[in-house]
């Protein structure tokens, strides 16, 4: 039975505490503010600890509280995307364990601009690799709102990509490889 | 500096003193300190009711009960003042002598006590005294003496005592008695009073 | 296929668009998490939980206190309660022995007033 199953906090820390952190940084754009989001949600799990009911359960729940956390900070500061840009960009107190590929910081400056429903959406899709219907049940918003949010937001970012990552594109090279490293 | 503090405490002691009197005064006296002393020494059994005027409030609001008792009993203890009894019993006869019931009853020959009822037979030593205290031209008080050989009781009550409430108390096996107590009698029975002691002295003789 | 995935299929091939979803998952790896947050967030955890402690405590002591504030007014109240109808009662009980010396002497006058009054007539 999934009640069998006795959560440990720190446990739970180790196990996604990259995730939430991932989750808070691309929706938000910034590191500071993904940080201090990681840490409420986590102690937010700590009080409803004897809420969950199974690993899986788990998952979502921080899943759901990262993504609501993320999108209140967001209305909070009304970060707009061209700042964020600008921070992402300039690699602002960022480790080198952090700095991804510049690949990566491109699409994740991209990303940022884009309106926070189709964000939050292609995260989930792209980072956490969840259905349609479970980024719905995440973002408590209806199917047909999600579908339509990674439709459109798969389309303009990839609309945004073919104009900024031009520097990428090796001459010669058809679209689909564009988005390669290096 | 012995000479001040001196003053000083002879000035405290008369105004205690003063101040002892006046709370005493406060509570009515119903028997002469001495006579009252002589009395319980000889009494083989004394009962003593003090009730003042906070006593009978306090004592009103636990009677509560529904019955004609209890409602004529608060309309009897409306407005008094106080009720004061004293109740002696002797052993045997002439434990008290009948100067001492006259020296209780000259006590309140006051112009504001009218004697009501005055009996004194002196075969049985058999006393009765009821005194009214009128104060402009209302009930102000009750006093009762009945004297017997075996047996004294005394009861002072002060306010505006109706002495047709106290008839009203039948449950208390009776006070229609009180009812033919007016003070319209009173030359009547001292009269007859004075007739009977006429009579038997002329018979003595 | 619908008729919208029809029309998306048209103008981005399928393949073109799958390799630029597999390139979004890869530029959208986890980041890891910086090495202190787990620190932090445990070492505020045990903080708030010191500070609920403390809070639970105070509060409890604060209860305490007021139950046996309670507790002694509601026993002095009741005590004083029960005292004043014990004098009541008493008062009421000194009331009806008084009413009834009153209502025996009275009798005894009455009593003698008829007796002398028979003796008068007779």
């Amino acid at each position: 039975m999934a009640r069998d199953w006795q959560p440990d906090f720190e446990r739970l820390v180790d196990e996604h505490q990259s995730m939430v952190f991932s989750l808070a940084w691309r929706l938000t754009g910034d590191r500071g503010l993904a940080e201090e989001i990681a840490q409420d949600v986590f102690l937010e799990l700590d009080r409803n600890m004897t809420r969950m009911e199974s690993p899986e359960h788990a998952l979502f729940w921080l899943r759901r509280v990262a993504m609501h956390r993320a999108a209140d900070a967001l209305r909070r500061r009304h970060v707009r995307g061209v700042d964020l840009w600008i921070e992402i960009e300039e690699n602002h107190g960022a480790p080198p364990e952090d700095r991804c590929s510049p690949l990566g910081a491109r699409v994740e400056q991209l990303l940022t601009t884009l309106p926070e429903p189709q964000r939050a959406a292609l995260v989930l899709r792209y980072q956490e690799d969840l259905t349609p219907e479970e980024i719905a049940a995440t973002l408590e918003s209806p199917l047909a709102t999600v579908k339509s949010n990674l439709q459109r937001g798969l389309k303009l970012l990839r609309a945004k990509a073919e104009t900024s990552l031009k520097d990428y594109v090796r001459p010669g090279k058809a679209m689909g490889g564009a988005l390669s490293d290096g | 500096m012995t000479k001040n503090f001196h003053l000083r405490l002879a000035t405290l002691l008369l105004i205690a003193q003063f101040a002892v009197r006046a709370f005493a005064q406060s509570a009515p006296q119903l028997i002469p300190p001495q006579l009252e002393k002589e009395l319980s020494a000889h009494a083989s059994d004394v009962t003593e009711v003090t009730l003042n005027k906070s006593m009978l409030s306090l004592a009103t609001q636990f009677m509560h009960g529904k019955g004609d008792d209890d409602a004529a009993t608060r309309h009897l203890l409306e407005g008094l003042e106080g009720i004061y009894v004293r109740n002696y019993e002797f052993d045997k006869d002439g434990e008290y002598s009948p100067d001492q019931i006259e020296k209780l009853r000259q006590s309140f020959m006051t112009p504001e006590w009218t004697p009501v009822v005055h009996e004194h037979e002196r075969r049985s030593g058999e006393t009765s005294d009821i005194l009214i205290k009128v104060v402009n031209g209302e009930n102000r008080g009750l006093f009762i003496c009945s004297a017997e050989p075996r047996e004294i009781s005394i009861v002072l009550i002060l306010g505006p005592i109706r002495v047709e409430d106290l008839s009203k108390l039948h449950g208390l096996a009776g006070l229609g008695a009180l009812a033919e107590f007016d003070r319209d009698d009173a030359p009547k029975i001292k009269e007859k009073d004075k007739e009977k002691s006429k009579a038997k002295k002329d018979g003595d003789q | 296929m619908s008729g919208q995935a029809r029309r998306w299929e048209a103008r981005c091939p399928m393949d073109e668009m799958n390799e630029f979803e597999n390139k979004l998952k890869q530029a959208f790896l986890r980041r890891p998490a910086p090495p202190s947050l787990k620190q932090r967030i445990l070492q505020q955890r045990n903080q708030r939980r010191t500070e609920q402690l403390h809070n639970r405590t105070v509060l409890w002591q604060r209860l305490a206190a007021c139950f046996v504030l309670a507790a002694v007014i509601g026993g002095g109240l009741t005590w004083r309660h029960i005292d004043q109808q014990r004098k009541g009662e008493a008062a009421r009980d000194q009331v009806l022995t008084a009413l009834r010396i009153t209502n025996r002497a009275l009798n005894q006058i009455q009593t003698r007033l008829a007796a002398h009054d028979r003796d008068d007539h007779e």
